[in-house]
């Protein structure tokens, strides 16, 4: 550890030229709870604020068969309070939900029996159900948890569940952080899945808004589903509907007390606050929180594959296409090589992808690449996209992107487009140094994913490090058949419209 | 600031025997936020200059607002201000191609960009300290000789015009789009849209013309900020923009905005759709009308956040939207467009627009709950500081003010009066500016669906006519639907 922060330190110095990143280590504190919760804090005085963020090693990979979308719906609920947080009595509360769950369980058991079931019961049971759920909601003090931090001046509360992670995050004026010790060690130490059946309808929702009413959405969900086969990357982070209209309290209990032990849980704190200060509260308030047994990762991974896989999805909108290559993890060496190749394609106005199919050919809207979807932890996407312009087509665009492609496997990146995805990739992270909240994403995240925030700063230095032969040596590798898949959306049949034929059409 | 001191102590009164672990804490006053010195001058050309030095990172950014907008496109060529601010930077300078300003910058990691919107106009820089010699010359050749080399005048045409063949694809900007045109009306250019006509008719020559006219140094505003010494910055700002005589009559206040809609209920057909977005709403007013801040109050009680009464009831109660919200609209010089927005599934179309209906009535004929009150005041008052808590958000608000002819410390007065409204202010507004009488309520999505018929909610009902209108001479092969 001290051998790597030196290395770390060295390497700032030369990052920057300037004191602003040597300083910066001297101006962080770590700590490891009793109980394995993990915290760094930066401090941060020119105002007034502070910024927290909670990186929960758990996402969608996690959710159990038949129960995607599980780890997003206990990310809803950690908004619902706890016993004391947002009950008008907590006593009669408990009670009115223990009633929701027997009447559940007992519509579960009648629908177990498939096609024997009595559909008279269900509908009863049913009706008794939406009684209980509306009984229930008598005893809530609505909104009450998110309430207290927007009354006290939080500002970005917000949430995200994602394959990887599940990650929570708000700022405060300086003087009232003991309210987030408070308030996020409740949450975490007891949740109450207070209208949980309420808030699956809001989900579910949340699932047409961003997927079903999206063309965007729906394509690159089904891009996902095929271009992985087994591993569960294949699964939207959302869930199918069909699974969260099924989800129950009792799942959303057991992935809580699998996954949000305190040493899966890291904390990052940045802003006006003193370590000291920090630390003792984090004791009082995160301390009692009794430790877990760390949970084990998905195991299931691709079979190999061989062959260019495609999908379509009928859509009125107007035509747009991912091309997918499957690629392996953010722990594998070539991780680095995938970053500048995605730099390299789509960086800024100097991206081949730009350059050759938007400003030169302008056969497309936009082009772009991306150098991790839909997570990085596991195997995963190198995606690239395109949108065509007016009276253009998907296989025009599919011919002018692939000869980029084979540009890069053919031909050695020149040494000047090398330098300045590297500069860029410095600069970057000095615009990123300025904004609490970003930080404490960030240095939250690198500690999660490789077990030392430094790796924040010195993943530019491996960067620094890839060729150009390390370019094209990837960029052959896995920009083959093999790992290909294409998906596209489709006019609806009679519909149509000129200069929009599917990409599948030229193969 | 002391106002925030004594809001933060009157939170903490009120403790009784069983009073919960969260209301117990009790807060020191926030520590007094320190203002950055902004430096004000104007150029001998005209030019003001506004600039602050700050030494946290090794980066300097600036900012050029120039007194134009697209309110100032001809009908005719509506597109034209978009068009002129996007070649301004890719069209090039006398010697250089936009291309190859494009690797220069890149190179070494820096950004020159431009854009007109609405109502403003900006050239923005931003670079590593080292690099600020080169960054601010080109900076400067690009904002005062533009060369607009014509076949990037083409290609941003053509991206408009493809972009304007994609504009139906998302139902929630389709609903945003309708919902302003429709109020504002379409026959002027705060309800326009730009059409695949329009842009194709746009010249180069028009373009420079656009240019000329809104391209002088007193109409512009530089602001400048970062890891420099500001004495340095000042003389080379001065030095820079020394040769830069142009000169223009000056540019006229917006045209004004004249509502002559017909309130009522409208429908855009999305036959696809499995949700419906929902947008509900009449004229606001601007940020400087005394009942300004009793505004925001009430719409903040009606759809600001969590706490809302919209979010509790459709969101959390009923589960019937994910998103929902309201938001008194004031702009900076015209009047804004108070809204309630939200999508829901198909069938609960009319449930979700009766719910906030009814919740509108509820606000104007019954006074907050006096918990409410102060949960919004306490909202807007404690979260005061993150408007300042770095030097480029305090910058920006102070040029944003310059900008529209704002006094400096508006936000103060803003403050100061929020934390002066009563409940008898929020329901005396409520009455006086909220008339459903006057309302639009647009829904997007498919009628096939809906749990009742639209004109259940309002008859009759007026469709939204979502074609994109193809010109003549463009209508063979390749044209878009």
């Amino acid at each position: 550890m001290k051998l790597l922060k030196c290395a770390a330190v060295l390497l700032m110095a030369c990052l920057c030229r300037a004191q602003d990143l040597k300083e910066f280590e001297k101006h962080v504190t770590e700590f490891t709870l009793d109980n394995g919760l993990h915290f760094i804090v930066l401090q941060r005085s020119e105002a007034p604020v502070v910024s927290f963020h909670t990186y929960v090693n758990a996402g969608a990979v996690d959710d159990p068969q038949g129960k995607t979308g599980l780890a997003h719906m206990f990310e809803h609920m950690a908004f619902k309070g706890t016993a004391e947080i947002g009950s008008k009595s907590w006593a009669e509360e408990r009670q009115s939900m223990a009633q929701v769950e027997r009447v559940y369980d007992q519509l579960d058991a009648e629908r177990a029996r498939g096609e024997l079931e009595n559909k008279e019961r269900i509908t009863a049971l049913q009706a008794d159900l939406k009684g209980a759920v509306e009984k229930a909601a008598t005893y809530v003090d609505t909104n009450l948890y998110p309430r207290i931090i927007e009354e006290n001046g939080g500002e970005g509360l917000n949430a995200n569940t994602g394959e990887d992670s599940t990650q929570f995050f708000y700022s405060l004026p300086s003087n009232r952080a003991e309210l987030w010790f408070l308030l996020e060690s409740a949450r975490f130490k007891a949740p109450v899945y207070r209208e949980f059946y309420k808030e699956r309808d809001v989900v579910r929702q949340e699932r047409r808004m961003r997927t079903e009413n999206e063309p965007q959405g729906q394509l690159i969900e089904a891009l996902g589903a095929t271009a992985i086969e087994a591993q569960p990357y294949r699964r939207p982070a959302i869930g199918w509907p069909s699974d969260i209209e099924n989800l129950r309290v009792s799942d959303a209990e057991k992935f809580f007390a699998t996954y949000y032990v305190p040493a899966n849980i890291t904390i990052a704190i940045v802003g006006d606050i003193d370590p000291a200060t920090a630390h003792t509260l984090a004791e009082k308030y995160f301390g009692p929180i009794p430790k877990g047994p760390l949970p084990a990762g998905p195991t299931t991974q691709d079979p190999p594959r061989d062959g260019v896989k495609t999908v379509e999805v009928e859509s009125a909108a107007q035509p747009i296409e991912f091309i997918s290559y499957n690629r392996p993890s953010q722990y594998d060496k070539d991780d680095p090589v995938f970053d500048v190749i995605s730099s390299v394609l789509s960086g800024g106005r100097t991206g081949l992808l730009y350059k050759s199919l938007v400003r030169d050919q302008r056969v497309a809207l936009a082009a772009g690449a991306d150098s991790s979807y839909p997570g990085s932890k596991y195997p995963n996407l190198f995606i690239l996209y395109v949108a065509p312009t007016m009276g253009k087509t998907l296989p025009e665009n599919e011919k002018a992107l692939t000869a980029v492609l084979d540009t890069l496997k053919n031909q050695k990146v020149d040494e000047q487009t090398l330098a300045r995805v590297k500069t860029k990739v410095r600069a970057d992270l000095i615009r990123q140094l300025d904004n609490n909240s970003g930080l404490a994403s960030l240095l939250s995240t690198y500690q999660a994913n490789y077990g030392d925030w430094r790796k924040l700063f010195t993943s530019i230095d491996e960067i620094n490090h890839v060729t150009a032969d390390d370019v094209q040596r990837v960029a052959r590798t896995y920009f083959v058949d093999k790992y290909k898949t294409v998906a596209y959306l489709k006019a609806p049949a009679g519909a149509a419209p000129a200069g929009a034929a599917p990409a599948g059409a030229a193969q | 600031m002391k106002k925030l001191a004594a809001a933060a102590l009157a939170c903490a009164v009120v403790l009784s025997a069983q009073t919960p672990a969260w209301k117990a804490l009790q807060y020191k006053p926030l520590r007094p936020l320190t203002f950055p010195n902004v430096d004000e001058f104007t150029l001998p050309n005209g030019m003001r200059v506004m600039m602050l030095e700050s030494h946290t990172l090794p980066l300097i950014r600036g900012t050029a607002v120039v007194r134009t907008g697209n309110l100032f496109d001809p009908p005719e060529e509506v597109g034209l201000a978009s068009v002129t601010g996007s070649a301004l930077r890719s069209g090039g300078i006398p010697g250089k191609t936009g291309d190859q300003i494009d690797e220069e910058l890149e190179n070494i990691a820096a950004s020159i960009e431009s854009g007109i919107g609405e109502s403003t106009g900006t050239v923005s820089f931003s670079c590593l300290k080292e690099n600020k010699d080169q960054v601010l010359d080109l900076f400067k050749q690009i904002m005062t000789t533009p060369e607009f080399r014509q076949d990037k005048v083409d290609l941003i045409k053509q991206q408009m015009m493809s972009e304007i063949t994609r504009r139906n694809d998302d139902a929630g900007e389709i609903a945003q789009r309708e919902f302003t045109d429709i109020l504002y009306g379409r026959d002027n250019s705060y309800g326009w849209s730009e059409e695949i006509g329009t842009v194709a008719k746009i010249q180069r020559s028009d373009v420079q013309g656009f240019y000329r006219r809104y391209f002088f140094p007193s109409n512009i505003l530089l602001a400048v900020q970062g890891d420099f010494n500001r004495a340095a910055m000042k003389a080379q700002i001065e030095k820079l923009f020394a040769d830069w005589t142009a000169k223009q009559p000056s540019v006229p206040p917006f045209p004004p905005v004249r509502f002559t809609y017909k309130p009522g209920t409208y429908l855009a057909v999305k036959p696809e759709a499995t949700q419906t977005n929902i947008s509900i709403g009449q004229p606001g007013g601007e940020l400087k009308d005394p009942d300004f801040p009793a505004l925001e109050v009430m719409a903040d009680i009606l759809g600001g956040g969590f706490n809302s009464r919209l979010f509790r009831r459709i969101r959390t109660q009923l589960g019937l939207a994910y998103e929902v919200g309201a938001s008194w609209g004031a702009d900076y010089d015209h009047p804004g467009l108070f809204s309630i927005s939200a999508s829901t599934p198909s069938q609960n179309t009319d449930k979700v627009i009766q719910t906030s209906r009814e919740e509108v009535e509820r606000m104007r004929n019954e006074l907050v709950g006096e918990d409410e009150l102060e949960g919004a005041r306490e909202t807007v008052l404690n979260s005061f500081v993150f408007f300042f808590d770095t030097p480029g958000k305090t910058l920006n608000r102070l040029v944003t003010y310059r900008y529209y002819g704002y006094p400096k410390d508006f936000i103060f007065q803003y403050q100061k009066a929020v934390a002066a409204v009563t409940r008898e202010d929020v329901l005396r507004v409520a009455k006086k500016y909220l008339d459903p009488a006057k309302f639009i309520v647009l829904a997007v999505g498919n009628p096939k669906e809906f749990g009742e018929p639209l004109d259940k909610v309002g008859s009759p009902v007026m469709p939204v006519d979502l074609n994109i209108p193809i010109p003549e001479s463009m209508r063979q092969g390749g044209e878009p639907k």
